[in-house]
């Protein structure tokens, strides 16, 4: 009999065999149609800013990890995601030295400094972009046109809050204002009806940060990761739905509203982040509503035209509160009232 | 038939075809029987006979007037050898009574007592005198669960046949090859109790066996209303709150008991156990379990008496390749016992013993919690495992408490599931004990 060679280690002995490392390579299988297609839009640049994102990303981790010595942790493909990210929130033209900046940020100062992977508070791509928007606002809203090689340009959402701010301000009544600024839109995206404008922005060839235009293809991958279990559904349905309703609340097109800007990435691939968003059930529809609503009333009344990574942000922030709405365990019996029966 | 369920649960692979197709083999000579003196849960008994008696097979040797106790009978004829503390299968040593056959085969068995013509008084005395203890796993002493307090009344009794851990097969053999004794036993329960509704919960997977079951009811039942209910094939549905859910639809509260939603569960084992208690006369001397495991030639369910050393059976009935085998477990690869080696007896509650190979058996080093939630999805006891853990990292023990450490049925889906392979039962069991020590000492402070 073998003596000393056995296992003892406690039950169970059966693992389903998951691992970091599968979750997070789902995740950049998921990213890649939107990715790819990032690339066929603005070319070179957008190779080149994914890149220089995704090698940063991995380089500081471990180059962070070798300095506090501390096991290497690239093989779990997190920072390789949240370099992917980044680059994806962000505009194809965006200077590579500042991609470089925006990653060493998202991964030791938001990733690594607070624990590593799976301990951040703060999603490290939205805080990346965050960053960056601070200290470089014209290099991040440096906007270059769909498959012209560096032609300026604005977002849908820029275009649409710019023109509606000129008519207001040269005497136009709101509505007026709202239904200037739609023509222009219209004109911008050469659709010639309000159906043609969403089919246009659902395909995606637009303007906007390098993985963001194509809804359908976000929708692929997020499909994806809902089949896989890897993602829940109830983060990115409550977080769409109420940039609907907030939006149509708020006189804006809800359905413009959706398809423009990042909410579809955000939602499904940035408000999912597992460290930073709740895992409870309730946590995680209070999480989707609250940053959907910041991001309407950011767009709405912000300086921005565009509030996605705030309104994460801000939500990510009160997780560890969310967190502590946890499901009725089973058997739960609620506990006695002392007063009421004293009374008795 | 629509199939039942609880919420949660995963999917561990089955590996129940390596044995599921294979009758029982009796195994009749044993060069030895150790017999551990406590098998149950409760509190401890004490040996009747000493070093140098001869006993018969079926001979009280062990018991105790205390409540929650359960006596112990010789499994074979035989005299005593030792007396003395041996490894028993929950990997702790324990008092036990070897003893060697002298091949006189003699038997002592109590005399035949109509379960259905009895008084309930006599019917639990029997099952009493007979050491029936839940064979499922726990061990809880069988004629406790069947005297609840006038103020718990019982309406319906479950039988656990769902047999959710993977490679074990022995209930599902039972169920095919003895359906009549086990219905008997479950009647004779059901009419001690005044219980008017039973029910066999049957995992999907042993569809199979409703037929034979459904016969058996019909022959055996003396008229008891035995359903059969299809249960879906996800771990743990065999969990005794599980199955309670499942069935009734009704939650066994927090801190308490099946008898506090009118259930009483019983594994088919013991109900196997308590036809023959009156039908025979016989106490639980002998028991069924399954063999398996990647390391193990042959995969087997066998039948031995209890105190049979595995050992004992290599190689002439299993055949372990040594050099194969990384890990040895008393009972499923779930919930079962690691152990150090395999010289430890089968007991009253050992319902399989695995071999399991490298591939079976990984002990993967643990990654960082990624908060990915799964673990939260799959409790069966919806318990937040990751939210636990985290708290008992803290060492906050008032959260855990109220988390509900102590609910914790030690199922071991959380750690199946989670990708970064944290021994999130471990945690738990070692957070329920420090839990348990503060409740102790704060209970003593307050008394002073």
């Amino acid at each position: 009999m073998p003596a000393n060679s056995l296992l003892l280690s406690s039950s169970p002995s059966a693992f389903a065999g998951g691992s970091t490392r599968k979750v997070m390579a789902a995740v950049i299988v998921a990213l890649l149609p939107t990715t790819v297609y990032g690339i066929v839009l603005y070319g070179v640049p957008a190779l080149l800013v994914v890149l220089t994102s995704v090698a940063t990303s991995v380089l500081s981790e471990w180059g962070f990890r070798a300095l506090i010595r501390k096991s290497v942790s690239i093989g779990d493909l997190s920072a390789a995601v949240t370099g992917l990210l980044l680059a994806l929130v962000i505009p194809a033209a965006t200077p590579l030295w500042m991609v470089a900046l925006g990653a060493v940020f998202a991964i030791v100062v938001v990733k690594e400094f607070f624990g590593g992977v799976g301990a951040n508070p703060f999603n490290p791509a939205l805080a990346g972009r965050a960053m960056l928007l601070m200290s470089f606002p014209a290099a991040l809203t440096g906007w270059t046109k769909p498959f012209a090689d560096a032609v300026a340009t604005a977002t849908p959402l820029g275009v649409y809050k710019t023109a509606e701010q000129a008519l207001v301000q040269a005497g136009s009544t709101a509505a007026d204002a709202a239904s200037g600024a739609m023509a222009q839109l219209l004109d911008q995206l050469g659709a010639s009806d309000m159906g043609g404008l969403y089919w246009t922005m659902f395909l995606g060839n637009r303007s906007g940060s390098l993985g963001e235009s194509s809804i359908l293809l976000i929708l692929v991958g997020a499909a994806l990761l809902l089949a896989l279990g890897v993602i829940q559904w109830i983060i990115p349905v409550a977080m769409i739905g109420s940039v609907f309703l907030g939006s149509w609340a708020l006189g804006l097109d809800p359905v413009l509203a959706v398809l423009s800007g990042g909410v579809v990435l955000g939602a499904f691939f940035m408000a999912t982040d597992y460290s930073s968003s709740p895992m409870t059930p309730k946590g995680k529809a209070i999480f989707g509503v609250g940053a959907g609503l910041l991001t309407v009333l950011i767009r709405r009344f912000g300086a921005f035209p565009e509030g996605v990574t705030y309104g994460i942000l801000l939500m990510n922030a009160i997780t560890p509160f969310l967190d502590t709405l946890r499901v009725k365990k089973f058997g739960f019996v609620p506990p006695a009232k002392p007063a009421k029966e004293a009374a008795k | 038939m629509s199939t039942k369920t609880f919420r949660g649960g995963a999917h561990p692979p089955e590996r129940k075809e390596r044995s599921a197709e294979l009758p029982i083999e009796r195994v009749e000579q044993v060069k030895q029987v150790v017999i551990p003196v406590n098998q149950h849960f409760g509190a401890p008994i004490q040996p009747l006979v000493k070093v140098g008696d001869s006993v018969k097979r079926g001979q009280k040797i062990a018991d105790s007037d205390g409540r929650m106790t359960c006596p112990v009978h010789a499994s074979i004829a035989g005299t005593v050898k030792k007396i003395e503390p041996r490894m028993q299968p929950n990997n702790v040593e324990g008092l036990c009574v070897v003893i060697e056959p002298d091949g006189s085969g003699a038997t002592e068995f109590m005399s035949p007592l109509d379960g259905f013509a009895c008084t309930k008084e006599e019917a639990l005395a029997r099952i009493h005198e007979a050491g029936i203890v839940g064979m499922g796993g726990a061990g809880f002493p069988t004629w406790v669960k069947l005297a609840p307090p006038p103020n718990k009344p019982i309406d319906v009794v479950i039988a656990n046949a769902a047999e959710c851990e993977p490679y074990l097969t022995i209930d599902e053999r039972v169920l095919t090859e003895k359906p009549g004794d086990f219905v008997e036993g479950m009647a004779v329960v059901m009419r001690l109790l005044g219980v008017k509704r039973g029910v066999i919960g049957l995992e999907e997977n042993k569809k199979h066996c409703v037929a034979g079951l459904e016969k058996a009811v019909a022959e055996r039942a003396r008229g008891a209303a035995i359903e059969i209910v299809l249960l879906k094939t996800k771990y743990p549905q065999g969990g005794e709150k599980m199955l309670i859910v499942a069935v009734t639809g009704k939650e066994v509260p927090s801190g308490g008991l099946p008898m506090d939603v009118g259930a009483v569960v019983q594994n088919v084992g013991t109900f196997v156990a308590v036809c023959e208690a009156f039908r025979d006369g016989k106490p639980l001397i002998e028991r069924g379990f399954t063999a398996s495991g990647g390391a193990l030639e042959s995969p087997k369910n066998l039948y031995v008496p209890i105190g049979t050393v595995i050992a004992d059976l290599v190689p002439e009935v299993l055949k372990v390749d040594e050099a194969k085998v990384r890990k040895v477990i008393a009972g499923g690869p779930m919930m079962g016992v690691p152990v150090p080696n395999w010289t430890f007896p089968v007991q009253k509650n050992t319902s399989g013993v695995l071999f399991l190979d490298a591939d079976e058996a990984k002990a993967p080093a643990e990654d960082p919690c990624i908060r990915c939630g799964r673990c939260m999805r799959a409790c069966s006891c919806r318990l937040s495992p990751a939210l636990l853990n985290k708290a008992l990292e803290a060492g906050d023990l008032d959260l855990a408490r109220e988390i509900g450490v102590l609910d914790c049925i030690e199922c071991g889906t959380c750690s199946f599931v989670c990708p970064a392979r944290i021994q999130l039962v471990q945690r738990f069991r070692v957070g329920k004990q420090l839990l348990r020590n503060k409740i102790a000492k704060e209970a003593k402070h307050a008394g002073k």
